[in-house]
C-alpha cells in the first residue's frame, strides 16, 4: 500500500505541475498583458504596477515568472476578479461547496439508479428486459442536457409546479454559511424552521440532481452490466452453484460484490464528464455553483476568473480521481499493485 | 458433381469486410446507418432543398405553429419563430453547420491524432512515458471544460468552435491509436513482417493499420456523438454560432425566452440534436458488436 501511496502521490505531484503549467501558459494566450491577466488588477496605478511586476518576476526568465506563480498560488492568491476586483479566491471557496453538493448528489442519484439496472439487464441477458434497458439508456446519454433541463423546468416546474425552478433554497430562510454545504449548514443550523428549510432545499436540488444523473446513470448501467455479465462467467460463479447455492444467493453473496468493485474504478473517470454536465445544468437552474460562475466569466472577457476557475476544477476532478483509485485499491488487493510475491 | 473452383484458392476478406459482413446483419445498426447517411444528405444538399430561407423572416408570419396545429400553415410545415423564420429551413441550414461540421471536426482529429498516436508507439522510454501522463492530464480535464477554455482564448464564434472540438477531440485519438498500435505490434504477424525486412512505417502501413481501423471508426462515432453534442452546448450558452446563424444548439437558445408561448421552437431543435447523436451511437454500437462478435469467432 505505501508503493502504491507514493505512487499516486507522485502522479499527484506531476498533474499539478502540469496544470499549473497550463493555466500559467493560458495567461500569455489571452489577449491583453500577461501580468495584467495573471493578477487581474485592470485599474492598477504605476506604482501598483510595478508592486505587481516584482510579485511576478516578471523582469526575470519564464521559469522564475512560473515558480513565482506557483508561490502565488500555494499562498491561495488566485488574483482579482477583472468584472468585480473581488478575491478570487474568497469567490471560489463561496462557490465550490454548491458545485460539490451538486454533483454528489447527482453521483449518487445516478449510482443508485444505474448500478441496479445494469444488474438486472446482465441477470436477463439477452433477454427483452436486457434489450430495454439497454435501449432506454442509449435514448439517455444521447440527449443534450441543456435540451432535457428545459423540458424538465416546462413539466415539473411550470406545468405541474412540484418542483422549484431555479436556484439552490427559497430565500425566505436564513441559514448562515459555515461549510458552504447546504445540507449540513442547515442541520448545524439552530432556527427554529431547520426541516422546513431542509424540505426547501431537497425540492430545490432534487430536479438538477436528476437532470445531471441520467447521462451518468447510462453509463453506470452500461458498467455494471458489462462487468455482471465478466462475473457470472467466472469459475467461482461456477462454483458455488455447484455447491448447490441458490441463484438468489450466489447473486447477492459473490456476485455483486465483485461486479461493484470493478465500478467503482470508473467512478472517477465519469466524474470529469458528470462536472461538465453539471457545468451547463447550473447555467439552466441559476444554480450558484462555480460553472456558473466560469460561464458567466466569459461572457465577461474574465481572464483572470477563467484562468483560476479551469485550475481549481480541473484539481477538483483530479482529487476525486485519486480518492476512487485509493477506495478501489483499499478494497481490491489485487489492484495495489504488488502481484511479484510482496 | 460439378466443380465450379477447380482451383482451390481461399479468399479471405480484409478485416474491414468482416465486420461490413455482420455489421450488415444488424438491422438496429442497419437503421442507425441509413439515419447517418440521411443526415449527410441533408447536410451536403440542405441549403438546396430549404424552402425559405434560414436568416430572413416574413413578418406576417411570427411564430406560427407546425402545420398539424390548428393554426398552422402547410407553407411552413413546422411553424415559424418570433421572426417570422420558418424552422424547417433553419433546421436544414442547421443540419450542415451542427451535424456536417462536427462530421468535419471528427475527420480532422482523427487524421491528426491517428498520426501522432502511431508515431508516438513507434517510441519507447521517457518520452513515451512522459506523452502517456501528458495525455492522461489532458485526458482528466471535462471536453466541454477544455473547449470553453480555448473557446475562451480564441474569442466566440462558430469557427472557432470547430477549433477547439477539434483540439478536445485529438488526445483521444492518440490514446486509442497508440494502445491499439502497441496492441498489434505485439502479435506474430508483425514479427513476421519484421522478419521479412520492412521497416516500421512499412509496417504501419500495410500490417497494422488495416487491423486497426475498425478500432479507430468505433472511436470515431464516439467522437462525433461528443462532437454534436459539444458544438450544441457551445451554441447553446452563445459562445458558438452567433446570432443569425441556425445552429442547432443557438436556434434552441433563440427560443429560450417563448418557451412557453411557442414551445416547438425549443422541441425542435432538440429532437434534431437527439436525432443525430442516437443515429450516431446507433452506428457506433453496431460497429463494437460487429467487433465483439467477429473477435469472438
Amino acid at each position: 500500500m505505501l508503493v502504491f501511496t507514493l505512487r499516486r502521490l507522485s502522479l499527484f505531484i506531476f498533474t499539478m505541475l502540469l496544470l499549473t503549467l497550463l493555466s500559467f501558459s493560458v495567461n500569455f494566450l489571452f489577449p491583453g498583458e500577461a501580468i495584467i491577466n495573471l493578477s487581474g488588477a485592470i485599474n492598477a496605478t504605476p506604482n501598483q504596477l510595478i508592486e505587481l511586476n516584482e510579485a511576478y518576476q516578471t523582469h526575470r526568465n519564464i521559469f522564475w515568472q512560473y515558480i513565482a506563480y506557483l508561490g502565488h498560488i500555494i499562498n491561495g492568491d488566485l488574483g482579482l476578479s477583472m468584472a468585480s476586483q473581488s478575491d478570487i479566491s474568497t469567490e471560489i471557496v463561496n462557490l465550490l461547496p454548491a458545485t460539490i453538493e451538486l454533483s454528489l448528489v447527482a453521483l449518487l442519484i445516478a449510482m443508485l439508479i444505474g448500478i441496479p439496472l445494469g444488474f438486472i439487464a446482465a441477470i436477463k441477458h439477452n433477454k427483452p428486459t436486457d434489450n430495454l434497458i439497454l435501449s432506454v439508456s442509449m435514448l439517455g446519454y444521447s440527449v443534450p442536457v441543456f435540451w432535457l433541463g428545459l423540458l424538465a423546468i416546462l413539466t415539473f416546474s411550470i406545468n405541474l409546479g412540484w418542483f422549484p425552478s431555479a436556484g439552490q433554497i427559497s430565500l425566505l430562510f436564513e441559514i448562515e454559511a459555515v461549510t458552504g454545504i447546504q445540507f449540513i449548514d442547515i442541520l448545524m443550523s439552530d432556527s427554529p424552521y431547520k426541516w422546513q428549510a431542509f424540505n426547501d432545499a431537497s425540492a430545490h436540488i432534487f430536479l438538477p440532481a436528476c437532470v445531471i444523473a441520467v447521462a451518468p446513470a447510462t453509463i453506470f448501467i452500461r458498467l455494471a452490466r458489462t462487468s455482471m455479465i465478466e462475473v457470472l462467467d467466472t469459475s467461482y460463479i461456477r462454483a458455488a452453484s455447484a455447491k448447490g447455492l441458490t441463484f438468489r444467493q450466489i447473486i447477492f453473496r459473490h456476485a455483486i460484490r465483485n461486479a461493484l468493485i470493478k465500478i467503482i474504478r470508473h467512478i472517477g473517470l465519469q466524474f470529469a464528464n458528470l462536472v461538465t454536465i453539471a457545468m451547463v445544468t447550473e447555467v439552466i437552474f441559476s444554480w450558484p455553483g462555480i460553472g456558473r460562475w466560469l460561464i458567466e466569466s466569459i461572457y465577461q472577457r474574465d481572464y483572470t476568473a477563467i484562468e483560476s476557475g479551469l485550475l481549481v476544477l480541473s484539481c477538483f476532478i483530479f482529487i476525486v480521481h485519486i480518492l476512487t483509485d485509493f477506495i478501489y485499491a483499499a478494497l481490491n488487493p489485487l489492484a495495489r499493485g504488488n502481484k511479484y510475491g510482496a | 458433381m460439378a466443380r465450379d473452383k477447380i482451383y482451390l484458392e481461399e479468399i479471405f476478406p480484409s478485416p474491414f469486410m468482416q465486420l461490413w459482413s455482420i455489421f450488415r446483419k444488424t438491422p438496429v445498426a442497419m437503421v442507425g446507418m441509413s439515419c447517418f447517411l440521411f443526415l449527410i444528405v441533408l447536410a451536403v444538399f440542405g441549403p438546396l432543398l430549404a424552402p425559405h430561407s434560414p436568416v430572413e423572416g416574413q413578418l406576417d408570419m411570427l411564430l406560427l405553429p407546425p402545420a398539424w396545429h390548428i393554426d398552422g400553415n402547410v407553407s411552413y410545415l413546422l411553424g415559424t419563430d418570433e421572426l417570422g423564420r420558418d424552422m424547417l429551413s433553419r433546421l436544414m441550414y442547421g443540419t450542415s453547420l451542427t451535424f456536417g461540421l462536427s462530421f468535419i471536426v471528427v475527420i480532422i482529429s482523427l487524421v491528426i491524432g491517428v498520426i501522432i498516436g502511431s508515431l508516438s508507439a513507434l517510441t519507447s522510454g521517457l518520452k513515451s512515458s512522459f506523452l502517456n501522463h501528458f495525455l492522461d492530464v489532458i485526458l482528466s480535464i471535462p471536453s466541454l471544460l477544455l473547449a470553453i477554455i480555448i473557446v475562451a482564448i480564441l474569442g466566440p464564434g462558430i469557427g472557432n468552435t470547430v477549433w477547439a472540438v477539434v483540439l478536445v477531440l485529438i488526445p483521444q485519438f492518440i490514446h486509442i491509436t497508440r494502445y491499439a498500435v502497441k496492441e498489434e505490434s505485439r502479435k506474430d504477424y508483425v514479427l513476421a513482417s519484421r522478419l521479412d525486412g520492412a521497416g516500421p512505417f512499412r509496417i504501419l502501413y500495410y500490417s497494422i493499420f488495416p487491423n486497426i481501423t475498425d478500432r479507430i471508426m468505433g472511436q470515431a462515432t464516439l467522437a462525433q456523438s461528443a462532437a454534436i453534442l459539444d458544438i450544441a452546448t457551445l451554441g447553446f450558452l452563445g459562445l458558438g454560432a452567433q446570432i443569425p446563424l441556425p445552429e442547432w444548439g443557438a436556434t434552441l437558445a433563440n427560443g429560450l425566452d417563448l418557451f412557453y408561448i411557442a414551445p416547438w421552437t425549443v422541441y425542435l431543435p432538440g429532437l434534431a440534436i437527439l436525432f443525430a447523436v442516437v443515429s450516431t451511437n446507433l452506428v457506433g454500437e453496431g460497429i463494437r458488436h460487429a467487433l465483439k462478435l467477429r473477435k469472438a469467432r
